[in-house]
């Protein structure tokens, strides 16, 4: 039951690659909002969270999203949520949010 | 014929995941296809989650999970004592302009088949969720 974070600024295309491998729960979930607003506090950009290797995630996870998509909607930037598992993505379809967090919906 | 099995847990964040995961193996055991034990895993987790938010304030932090399996179904009952909740005042989650909180409650409701929920404001609240095997 852990979380491990990945972050890399692309100067390139102005954009934060953001890594999550493991579980996001009640007791990783704040380390998953720290390293998110961490990197948007030290670059405001874009960021595109790759979850590949994210294993579980529930609405402790969501809530963490929300708030930070919340905060980046002021200086219109975006987050968004790459190649999550099924498991994930059928939380995402069930809540509506794969509308506004995921890139091919 | 059913089993019970019963875990006293501490109100505290860690041990969660130590609840999904004994409750993913016991679905798991009990034949639920991979969907079915996810769905599962995630309902209990909310449930958890809920109880160690309102633990969070109180000295109660014990809580009980009581699992059922057999019949062709697995029941999950979460049962604390850490005060209760006005139950009426809950709102299914706007998606159009989502919140940080308030998903639990309407995660549990979507992925399991049967959700019940009980609160009494002072004692406690117990949520009791089925999952039925090849339900199609």
């Amino acid at each position: 039951m852990s979380l491990q974070m990945q972050s890399s600024y692309n100067k390139e295309l102005d954009q934060w690659d953001l890594t999550a491998k493991g579980e996001v729960d009640i007791s990783t979930a704040p380390q998953l909002r720290q390293y998110l607003d961490g990197a948007y506090q030290e670059k405001k950009a874009d960021i595109l969270l790759h979850l590949d290797e994210l294993s579980y995630m529930d609405s402790t996870g969501l809530g963490v999203i929300i708030g930070v998509f919340g905060r980046m909607q002021e200086s219109e930037n975006r987050i968004l949520l790459i190649n999550p598992r099924d498991n994930i993505k059928k939380l995402l379809s069930i809540t509506s949010l794969d509308r506004i967090l995921c890139s091919d919906n | 014929m059913t089993d019970i099995l019963k875990f006293s847990v501490p109100g505290k964040a860690e041990y969660v995941g130590t609840v999904r995961l004994a409750v993913s193996s016991l679905a798991n055991c009990a034949g639920f296809d991979i969907e079915a034990v996810e769905d599962i895993k995630v309902a209990v987790s909310e449930a958890c989650t809920n109880v160690v938010c309102h633990c969070k304030s109180n000295r109660e932090g014990v809580y009980e999970v009581a699992c059922e399996v057999g019949d062709g179904r697995m029941t999950i009952s979460v049962v604390d004592q850490a005060g209760g909740y006005d139950i009426t005042k809950y709102k299914r989650p706007a998606t159009e302009t989502p919140k940080e909180g308030g998903l639990g409650i309407f995660i549990i409701k979507a992925l399991m088949d049967e959700v019940d929920i009980f609160s009494e404001l002072g004692t406690g609240t117990s949520i009791k969720m089925v999952k039925y095997l090849n339900r199609f």
